[in-house]
């Protein structure tokens, strides 16, 4: 009855008013923001007094702010490369493997992504002091790397798990070298965990903040770090565009993740 | 003198302490279709896996044609093999997964597409080329990768319970089409099942495995007839056992004291027999006669009717001994001992001592 | 078939090992976490037992100031504020979600998953701006009449907690919503049968057979707030600051690796401890598995 929801009655109504409300404060903030980047207003007031695109245009004015982007996206692209090929071997050994102690280096592998950024940044930023990774695109795709990695684990190892080895065995039988089997039948039969840890890895190293803070140089930010540093200065509307552009980046990447399983299924 | 062209010689295979297949040894010849049967566990499923090479043995070998398989890995033993579970590749149609192991091959497209027409109208699936295997019932992709096994000609075909997932309905179906695609085909078949009517009805010879050994290899109605173990004999057919003690022995022939009084002389025994020693004596009900009188021509034992259940073309009647032993009996439609015959009547069951046979441990 | 002749030519070892071990397959992620993970994190908690001098003067510096235990106090009762506005406002919408036959139910769905998958930092500005003393909200409240002064609710425990609480919603609401959605919907018909009303079925066996659920994920919630270092560094004061702000400071400002590493070393092992109980009592199962 309970679990029925045509069958609630009253109940029916007093859930769906309460979940409106927090779909409303999970959304409106994001709306805001959206809202207030077109806005004339500095000290941004709302309802905006009229509409401009002046915040765009300080923003792609700016080329350091391209500039973070750019180097945000290139280091995400070479996390998302990594973590997926690296994720694969160790899911493949993780869920195939027949040596002792597979378990606890699941856990092992998984510890980064329950743990907290912040110790994991201070102990990498000590340790690349030392061996000068600091402010490096190197240094920020190891960090990023460690990152993203339990959560390509968790994404391929799902899908092998799932992925009956008996198909792999049997291209095997039909003549196909084992490598060849992995690579023209399991990997095509687990394409969706491929996806979705390249999706996942990209995200982490994309949003990644708390690494980023430690390790950025002057010369090299990521785009949350320039964000983060212009937040502590004041609350400037560039943000609020900058902001605007990264939920539209997001719900395209939704719907690009959301037709790619579509396409899986059928 | 010709090599056999199959030879598994002595197979062991251990799982540390565990030993899954112990000294397994048999020959087959060209085009048999040979049935591992047994239960799970029994070690029927690891010599299959040690054939197709996806375990080592232990111990012994394995001969194709006087040649060892052994050394060559499994993609190039050029082994066919039909899985318990569905094992198309999920992305590939219907055609492609055909096409796969010419492909791999590197077999030219013309024929290649002419292969792939050929093993689907093989298989009965013409026109279903383009399809995808989710699109499919659980038969229909049995039945295709039937046809991606035998597409490259394996010499050797194995099938791990390809049916088992299929109710029983679709089983019978797919059970006529295998052994039509064998007799088309004349390919070595090597199956694996647990299910003694299927081994029955596909099979030229049976090896009836049982605690990783081979308890007997014939075919159907010798396994019947004549098993070697109580194993066998409670595996194939439908069998009751009454507990006896050996009075002699003489050439395989044993006299069995039965109860108190009754002696039934002359019964094939296997095992090691005494005098004295344990014995269970192996009755089916369908060979077995029940009468209100007791005979003096025939074995013979007296029992009181339990249960008459009328079953169409047979009636079962379950009785017990006096010895307090269930014993079933098969009685033909029509069979005149059956008018009258009510619960708790008592009765007096016989048997051609030939037919029976004793096990001593 | 040329098959049968190459036979001869493998070498013996092949038949031993047909199948390898797979530890290979593991090595290149093994290497880069022992290097870049295990190794920064125990010479960091190294530096907290050898700096300045051998010893555990940095721990007892650690609980023997009233300074940081506040702070450790103030972490905890910020988060346990956060899982339990996160449970009580999140429980409701994941049963709505497990059981909404129709199209709204997706479009919650994607409301959830795009306010969990939107920048942090861009979540965060959004609040920051909400929340300012001529923001949006004072000024509505100041219209309404309902208040004459703005309130303040940025830089203290307000701002923190209704951040903290806005960004861990979605982890609490996808798990259990899966909870929910699995369980058996003829166990409540079968409670609504024995004559139980909607309340004894919602508080006798709903919330009960959810139990394990909400426990997990309000024990994510948790474990996950005390670490938070981003929201709480640009929504609360220095008044109430959180550990992992503690942990920054220590390092980027006071240049302390020994104080930082000390209390590195107690949220790591709060935080592992806390992991360790959730693996004990729900197991791994749906950890992580929720989200796309």
């Amino acid at each position: 009855m309970l679990l029925n929801f045509d069958k609630l009655g009253m109940w029916k109504w007093v859930l769906t008013g309460f979940s409106v409300l927090v779909a409303l404060f999970l959304l409106v903030p994001i709306l805001f923001i959206v809202a207030l980047s077109f806005g004339s207003s500095q000290w941004l007031i709302f309802p905006p007094p009229g509409w401009t695109l002046r915040w765009y245009q300080e923003l792609l004015a700016d080329p350091r702010w391209l500039e973070s982007a750019l180097t945000s996206a290139k280091i995400a692209i070479i996390v998302t490369l990594c973590s997926v090929i690296l994720g694969l071997l160790a899911s493949f050994g993780l869920t195939r493997g027949r040596f002792a102690g597979r378990e606890t280096l699941r856990a092992l592998f998984l510890t980064p992504m329950i743990m907290p950024v912040v110790v994991l940044a201070v102990a990498l930023y000590a340790f690349f002091l030392k061996i000068g990774l600091n402010g490096t695109l190197l240094g920020f795709v190891i960090a990023h790397l460690i990152l993203a990695l339990p959560f390509s684990i968790i994404s391929i190892g799902n899908a092998l798990d799932s992925f009956d080895r008996s198909i792999e065995d049997a291209a095997i039988l039909c003549g196909a070298h084992p490598l060849e089997a992995k690579l023209r039948v399991t990997l095509p039969g687990i394409r969706h965990g491929l996806f979705a840890a390249a999706i996942f890895s990209f995200l982490v190293s994309w949003d990644e903040v708390v690494v980023a803070i430690f390790m950025a140089s002057p010369t090299l930010q990521t785009l949350p770090v320039k964000i983060w540093a212009t937040l502590r200065q004041d609350l400037t509307p560039v943000i609020a565009a900058a902001s605007t552009l990264l939920v539209v980046f997001t719900v395209v990447l939704m719907i690009v993740a959301a037709l790619l399983r579509k396409g899986f299924k059928s | 003198m010709t090599v056999p062209f199959l030879q598994i010689r002595g197979i062991r295979k251990e799982y540390g302490a565990v030993t899954a297949v112990d000294d397994v040894t048999l020959n087959v010849e060209k085009g048999e279709f040979l049935t591992f049967l047994g239960p799970s566990g029994s070690g029927k499923s690891t010599t299959l896996y040690i054939l197709a090479g996806f375990e080592n043995p232990t111990s012994g070998d394995i001969l194709l044609e006087g040649k060892t398989l052994l050394q060559t890995p499994s993609h190039k033993r050029n082994i066919g093999m039909v899985f318990q579970r569905y094992t198309l590749f999920p992305h590939l149609s219907v055609g492609e997964n055909i096409a796969f192991p010419l492909r791999v091959r590197r077999l030219p497209k013309a024929e290649i597409d002419e292969k792939v027409r050929r093993m689907l109208k093989l298989v009965r699936l013409e026109g279903y080329e383009d399809r995808m295997p989710a699109k499919m019932s659980g038969g229909q992709q049995q039945r295709v990768a039937l046809a991606r096994a035998l597409a490259y000609d394996p010499p050797v075909l194995l099938m791990d319970e390809p049916l088992s997932a299929l109710d029983k309905k679709l089983r019978e179906e797919i059970q006529y089409e295998i052994r039509r695609i064998h007799q088309e085909t004349s390919v070595t078949i090597l199956y694996v099942t647990h299910d003694q009517e299927e081994a029955l009805r596909l099979s030229d010879r049976i090896a009836v495995f049982s605690r990783g050994v081979i308890d007997q290899t014939g075919t159907g109605p010798e396994l019947y007839a004549n098993p070697a173990t109580r194993f066998v004999a409670q595996f194939i057919g439908d069998s009751d056992f009454l507990k006896g003690v050996v009075a002699a022995t003489s050439g395989g022939l044993a006299d069995i004291h039965l109860g108190d009084e009754t002696v039934v002389t002359g019964v094939p025994v296997h095992g090691k027999a005494t005098a004295g020693g344990n014995a269970a004596v192996m009755l089916r009900p369908e060979r077995i006669n029940l009468s209100r009188t007791a005979g003096t021509d025939r074995a013979g034992i007296a029992a009181t009717v339990n249960d008459i259940t009328f079953l169409g073309n047979n009636t079962h009647v379950a009785t017990v001994t006096s010895a307090n032993e269930a014993l079933s009996v098969r009685l033909p439609f029509g069979d005149t001992a059956i008018n009258g015959l009510t619960t708790g009547e008592k009765v007096w069951i016989t048997w051609d001592p030939a037919t029976t046979h004793a096990f001593c441990d | 078939m040329s098959v049968m002749t190459s036979t001869t030519s493998f070498a013996p070892e092949l038949r031993q090992r047909r199948r390898p071990s797979g530890f290979a397959y593991i090595a290149p992620a093994l290497l880069l976490i022992a290097l870049f993970f295990i190794v920064p994190i125990a010479s960091l908690l190294l530096r907290s037992v050898l700096e300045p001098t051998p010893g555990l003067s940095n721990y007892a510096e650690l609980f023997g100031s009233w300074t940081y235990v506040r702070i450790f106090a103030n972490t905890f009762l910020v988060s346990a504020l956060v899982t339990l506005l996160s449970v009580i406002i999140g429980f409701p919408v994941a049963w709505l979600l497990a059981i909404i036959p129709n199209r709204w139910g997706s479009v919650l769905f994607a409301i959830i998953l795009l306010s969990m998958w939107t920048n942090l930092l861009a979540r965060t500005y959004a609040w920051m701006v909400l929340l300012q003393r001529t923001g949006v909200i004072n000024k509505t409240l100041i219209n309404l009449g309902l208040i004459d002064q703005p309130l303040v609710m940025v830089n203290n425990l307000t701002g923190v907690t209704i951040g903290m609480t806005y960004i861990m919603l979605p982890f609490i609401i996808l798990p259990l919503r899966g909870v929910i959605k699995d369980i058996e919907p003829g166990i409540l018909q079968a409670a609504a049968l024995c004559g139980a009303t909607k309340w004894q079925c919602l508080w006798g066996v709903l919330i009960p057979l959810a139990l394990p659920g909400i426990a997990s994920g309000a024990l994510m919630v948790f474990v996950m707030s005390l670490g938070y270092f981003v929201t709480p560094a640009l929504l609360g004061g220095t008044a109430n600051m959180m550990v992992a702000e503690m942990i920054a400071q220590f390092v980027q400002s006071l240049v302390n690796w020994g104080m930082g590493g000390a209390a590195a070393l107690v949220l790591l092992v709060v935080t592992l401890l806390l992991y360790a109980i959730q693996l004990r009592l729900f197991g791994v199962g749906r950890i992580g598995q929720e989200g796309q």
